[in-house]
């Protein structure tokens, strides 16, 4: 039938069309066509030969009760293991199971895990000098064993690499990295560093360096090029057998030193499929709830508390931090505050910020986007043990009753605005020589969704002009410090209040038309606040008077409203124990870490799932 | 993918009368179906901006999550919007995005379909060959990458349009040129041009009736095309965030897990809506299509 | 004369990739973003992270992408390296190039998209044909007009009805996903068999959505055709029902389809971006919806110009393969 050639010719021109463009446009072979046909078997000409090869022999069936199977958006390139390649920050993505710190810090256990070094601790008063210890069994993949040699490069090339993520802590306080023998390695520090240990040194949550081979490196001519691959000679207990577009693989490997060591029990999970949801963090949501419901996926990255919910009630299997009730989750260290630049009018004038902040309804946003939990927030840093004991103290409380940085007052906030020379104009919004306040709010779809809509509204009852910006050009924004306000959060402050107060201190806030650092959205600048910071610096947190410079900078934070505070983050995490138990919860903290897969200390969670078989 | 049938044919006559179209009409159910569904759809709207309160269309005006009730007809969404409110304001918005692209695209078709054919020479070669140059690039790629390279602020309702239409005026200009090409050949023209009649003349007096059916049917086609573009920029997160257009309220829900969590009515009303629109564009052009093409109607 | 087709449509075809180079190349300039920046902001998004001096970072990659240069000598540079099929590298994978990327998610896009419309084009047109054929039976050419009151439903709209239903509350085909979780694509048929199961919905959304528009244009030319001349002659010799369908109308009424075809194959790309991210399928709808997301602009200049090369490829062989098929056009 001549129809039938007709269209059989037709397809064969088309694909051969686009595969020879497709040759012409790569070096790579033409071939590396579909894996398989369409449902339209009986097409001959879509049947194509499928071209990927299997991976290199050795690539065992693992039982899906053998497997953890973890939901995330993986965006970096394929093949980039290395640590220090550049851009870097691929331990979200799976990489956090293969290297390792000298300690890990657990933080609902509240404790400091020695893993790499068996000891690590300050051996002058004046927190200048440190002195680490490492664990003698510790060993890389290809069985060289990790030595102070490790640790002198690691600290060297982040002081010699200004690419690298704490190069700046580094130049900041360390003076000299020293090997005393195979095992040991002495640090001196330039001015006291009492937080450093904690800080750079221990890997929780983002934050903190893993310990790098230096055996490796010394073949490599530019480390922050050399992607590393799947083979990269690592210390940690899984590694990649096979990576694509849509999954990373994970085995365990039997000769885990950490096993021998005595540190932990062979993991059951044998190995980890990272399945890519693609696109940005947080998209299609929608899909991977379902398929977490059908146990498909035993975790995926945290979602919004009401889909957590209905995710647990149509499977009673799937659990999260606490359980079954509200709210679902537990605290993550990076309370969300909208960001404004302090240097730019008018938010540079402290009664638009303040008026800003009046307009926030706290309780609203519990019962809108929180179910009644009790989110929303007035602080930059997360209450944990030692910040709630820091907030609860009298001289904090007072704070709170002097300025009420929580309460709600659209008439203050039009007093506020008054005061300045506002007006307001016909369309209900605050207007000066003509100018409304532009409260665009930059913020990220996949993350924000349910909560900036809600502050656009509020923000708009009030008199600021807002909208939302979800595009791509949010974050480039808040690094200019465009007018509006930036929604994003703190990640900082763990333990005690420094390292969120110290975001607001003077040496970090750019001039107006130049770039902010990370985190220094708000280019605060007050030479009185940067003087109690300094004073804070060198003192541990259980100084008194750190206590009372803390309640200092506090009550300048309000006072100034140098961001605007609005909730807690919570991480609502799904965990299935239909294959795995013992994650970490509120009433079984397991190895003492937080849940999130995807944070250094994921490591910690996946090698502590316990079978259910 | 279109379906306005570009036809050398000869034979189409001067069109007798109107009734004899309006008479067509009753005559042709694909046409009669799509008009009504229009027709309740505007009524819908213009009700509704007379009923509602456009306020309440927007985040956090009334109690949120609530299903279909006396009080909330559609029910209310997650971020308190009251879903009658928003479908009537998004209607109206994703109309208004699919006319204005429509209109200012066919009126460029119709403006350099004139002219290429009627004056022909160089400025037909530049002007066919500019629309043919620029037919095979995706369209719609291209209204991705300029809604992505502007700033949030700039991403209004009216700026929306302008993206859709910025590479939708190609076809109708084609379409157009050739038919007043063809019409250009026929008896009743020379004749006017023989009883001493000028081009302006001609083209308004002669050849503009005759048109119209086709103008129409590419107009139609025209907003179609806009409201499918404008619904696939909302729903890829290029459009106007705060602003209940129908791609935003369907994409709002599936980002929220409407289906997942119970909310049925959140994506279910606008969804419906916008295949209501759709597909009464769909019949619409093509009823006009067989009007303009006798041939077509023939066989009915 | 043939010659002269052949050069002019080459001529013809290059002058497209111009113009579609040159348009990809400027708009993404007009705004200030700059991708670099934007990619140290993906890596901050959860917070925590301070790189040393955010400025030397950026300025060395400006560097790298030659961002730093005036724009005429970037967009030459551009142009340069396209001459030499050279699409670039990455901006946000880095150090991948585009042509590995396009190469990557290729078969994806073929796997679904082309398949799909492919299948759509021939449901269509037969269905659009009989349609317009009086002799068909009624409810023969009445079936086309679910399809036709189909076209108003996108695509998206479908495949999240179709998640929903079939396969979250069914169970009956997976969630999404290019193949089962944990599996490695091999040359077996049992992975064949799974990734055409993932396939199916996916294709059914684009399918349904796409075939109303063949159906009706399809229609309208074979209504056209019935009254020619040819038609009516092979009529009168008194050549069977069948015959005529197939050899005198079909066949005519087919070829400007064709033209038609290539250009649909450049739009399903708009529905695919969609379905491919809500199924998860690793395509080229994919790779440029993250390149845009993240302002990446080379890749989105690779993507871009590597579809309209393409489609304008595909027009310009059909058109120079028409003589073939119909005798009649000749030079």
């Amino acid at each position: 039938m001549k129809l039938k050639k007709l269209s059989i010719l037709f397809v064969f021109v088309i694909i051969a069309t686009l595969l020879a463009a497709c040759g012409g446009a790569a070096d790579t072979a033409p071939e590396a066509a579909e894996p398989a046909a369409e449902e339209s078997a009986a097409e001959p000409a879509a049947e194509e030969p499928a071209a990927e090869e299997p991976a290199d022999g050795g690539f065992a069936e693992v039982a899906r009760e053998d497997t953890a199977v973890l939901g995330w958006s993986i965006s970096s390139p394929i093949g980039v293991t290395n640590p220090w390649a550049v851009p870097g920050y691929t331990h979200q993505e799976g990489n956090n199971f293969l290297w390792e710190p000298l300690y890990w810090f657990g933080i609902f256990s509240d404790e400091e895990i020695p893993w790499l070094a068996q000891n690590m601790e300050y051996t002058n008063d004046d927190f200048t000098q440190m002195v680490i210890e490492l664990n003698p069994l510790a060993k890389w993949s290809d069985g060289v064993a990790v030595t102070s040699a490790d640790v002198v490069f690691t600290f060297e090339g982040q002081m010699t690499d200004e690419k690298l993520a704490y190069h700046e802590a580094f130049v900041q306080f360390v003076d000299s990295v020293v090997a005393v023998d195979d095992l040991t390695v002495e640090v001196n520090f330039k001015i006291p560093a009492p937080r450093f240990m904690f800080e750079v040194l221990m890997l929780k949550f983002d934050t903190g360096i893993p310990i790098v081979p230096a055996h490796v490196f010394a073949d490599v001519e530019n480390w922050n090029e050399f992607a590393g691959d799947l083979d990269m000679p690592h210390s940690g207990p899984y590694t990649i057998v096979n990576w694509d577009n849509n999954q990373k693989i994970f085995d365990l490997r039997e000769d885990w030193w950490a096993v021998e060591a005595g540190l932990i029990d062979t993991p059951d999970v044998k190995r980890i499929v990272m399945v890519n949801l693609g696109g940005q963090i947080g998209q299609n949501m929608d899909v991977v709830s379902q398929r977490i419901v059908n146990n498909e996926m035993d975790s995926a990255l945290g979602m919004n508390i009401v889909l957590l919910q209905s995710i647990t009630e149509k499977n009673p299997d799937v659990t999260t931090h606490t359980g079954h009730e509200a709210p679902f989750g537990y605290l993550d260290w990076w309370p969300n505050s909208l960001w404004v630049n302090t240097q730019l009018a008018p938010y540079d004038e402290v009664e638009v910020r303040n008026a800003m902040n009046r307009c926030l309804d706290r309780e609203t946003i519990n019962n809108v986007v929180y179910e009644g939990a009790e989110i929303a927030n007035v602080y930059p840093f997360p209450l944990y043990p030692g910040l709630q004991a820091f907030v609860d103290s009298p001289e904090v409380q007072a704070l709170i009753e002097k300025y009420e940085p929580g309460k709600f007052d659209p008439e203050e906030s039009k007093a506020l605005m008054e005061s300045v020379g506002f007006e307001v104009n016909g369309d209900g919004l605050f207007e000066r020589d003509g100018e409304t306040v532009s409260a665009e709010i930059h913020g990220f779809e996949g993350i924000h969704n349910n909560i900036v809509p809600v502050l656009v509204e509020m923000l708009r009852d009030c008199g600021f002009d807002s909208s939302i910006n979800f595009g791509d050009t949010a974050y480039q924004n808040m690094v200019d410090g465009a007018p509006g306000m930036y929604m994003w959060g703190h990640g900082a402050s763990l333990k005690d209040p420094y390292a969120a107060f110290e975001l607001y201190h003077g040496r970090f806030s750019t001039a107006l038309n130049s770039s902010a650092g990370t985190n220094r959205w708000s280019r605060y600048s007050n030479p009185d606040y940067d003087a109690i910071l300094d004073e804070m610096a060198p003192l541990a947190s259980d100084d008194p008077q750190f206590h009372a410079l803390a309640a200092q900078a506090m009550e300048i934070y309000w006072r100034d409203m140098i961001d605007i505070p609005v909730i807690q983050w919570l991480h609502h995490i799904p965990y299935n124990t239909t294959y795995w138990s013992n994650w970490p919860t509120a009433d079984n903290i397991g190895p003492g870490v937080n849940g999130a897969f995807w944070a250094h200390t994921g490591q910690l969670v996946i090698t502590g799932l316990e079978s259910t078989k | 993918m279109t379906t306005t049938t570009i036809t050398n044919s000869e034979e189409i006559k001067k069109p007798s009368n109107l009734s004899l179209r309006l008479g067509y009409i009753r005559r042709n159910p694909g046409l009669a179906l799509g008009v009504a569904i229009l027709i309740s759809l505007i009524l819908f709207t213009v009700i509704g901006l007379m009923n509602i309160d456009s306020d309440d269309a927007y985040p956090l005006s009334v109690m949120g999550r609530q299903a279909p009730s006396i009080e909330f007809p559609f029910g209310t969404d997650y971020f308190g919007r009251d879903l009658y409110a928003a479908l009537v304001v998004g209607m109206w918005q994703t109309a208004l995005i699919g006319v204005i692209a429509g209109a200012i695209g066919t009126f460029i078709g119709i403006i350099l379909g004139f002219v290429s054919a009627f004056y022909g020479g160089i400025l037909d070669t530049i002007i066919k060959g500019v629309c043919q140059i620029l037919m095979p690039i995706p369209v719609f790629l291209i209204q991705v990458i300029i809604a992505g390279s502007l700033n949030k602020d700039d991403v209004t309702v009216f700026t929306m349009a302008l993206i859709v239409v910025l590479l939708a005026w190609m076809w109708p200009t084609l379409v157009i040129r050739s038919q007043v090409l063809s019409m250009k050949e026929r008896q009743f023209v020379s004749v006017a041009k023989l009883s001493g009649m000028n081009n302006i003349e001609i083209i308004f007096a002669e050849i503009f009736p005759n048109l119209l059916p086709f103008i129409a049917a590419s107009f139609v086609w025209s907003v179609f095309s806009a409201v499918f573009a404008s619904f696939y920029l909302a729903v890829i997160g290029l459009g106007p965030l705060r602003e209940p257009l129908l791609g935003n309220i369907i994409w709002g829900a599936q980002s929220q897990g409407a289906f997942f969590n119970g909310w049925w009515w959140w994506p279910l009303a606008p969804a419906t809506l916008m295949v209501l629109i759709l597909t009464s564009l769909a019949l619409i052009n093509m009823g006009l299509d067989e009007l303009a093409n006798p041939r077509v109607r023939r066989t009915e | 004369m043939k010659i002269r087709k052949i050069i002019e449509r080459i001529f013809f075809f290059l002058l497209v990739v111009w113009a579609a180079s040159t348009i990809t190349f400027f708009i993404p300039r007009i705004s200030s973003r700059n991708p670099v920046r934007e990619r140290f902001g993906q890596l901050a998004r959860s917070g925590g992270f301070a790189p040393a001096d955010l400025e030397i970072i950026i300025e060395s990659f400006n560097q790298k992408f030659g961002l730093d240069l005036p724009l005429w000598e970037q967009y030459t540079n551009y142009v340069g390296s396209l001459a030499r099929l050279d699409l670039g590298v990455s901006m946000f994978q880095f150090p991948k190039t585009v042509g590995e990327l396009i190469n990557e998610s290729l078969p994806w896009t073929i796997g679904l998209l082309v398949t799909t419309t492919i299948l759509s084009f021939i449901i269509g047109n037969l269905m659009g044909a009989i349609a317009a054929w009086p002799k068909a039976p009624r409810w023969l050419r009445n079936l086309a007009m679910p399809f036709v009151l189909f076209m108003g439903v996108p695509p998206v709209l479908l495949a999240i009805f179709l998640l929903f239903f079939i396969a979250f509350r069914l169970k009956f085909l997976p969630l999404g996903g290019a193949y089962s979780i944990g599996t490695v694509p091999n040359l077996s048929l049992e992975f064949a068999l799974d990734v055409l199961k993932h396939q199916i919905l996916p294709a059914t959304a684009m399918i349904f959505g796409s075939v109303g528009g063949w159906v009706l244009s399809m229609r309208g030319m074979g209504i056209t055709i019935q009254g020619e001349d040819y038609v009516l002659f092979a009529e009168h010799k008194g050549l069977s029902g069948f015959t005529i369908f197939k050899d005198y109308y079909l066949r005519n009424a087919l070829l400007p389809q064709v033209t038609a075809f290539a250009l649909a194959l450049g739009n399903v790309v708009s529905s695919g971006i969609i379905i491919e991210q809500l199924f998860g399928l690793p395509g080229i709808g994919t790779l440029l919806h993250n390149a845009i997301k993240f302002n990446d602009f080379v890749v989105i200049y690779g993507v871009v110009l590597f579809i309209t090369i393409a489609i304008a490829a595909l027009m310009v062989f059909v058109e120079l393969l028409y003589p073939l098929l119909d005798p009649r056009i000749q030079d």
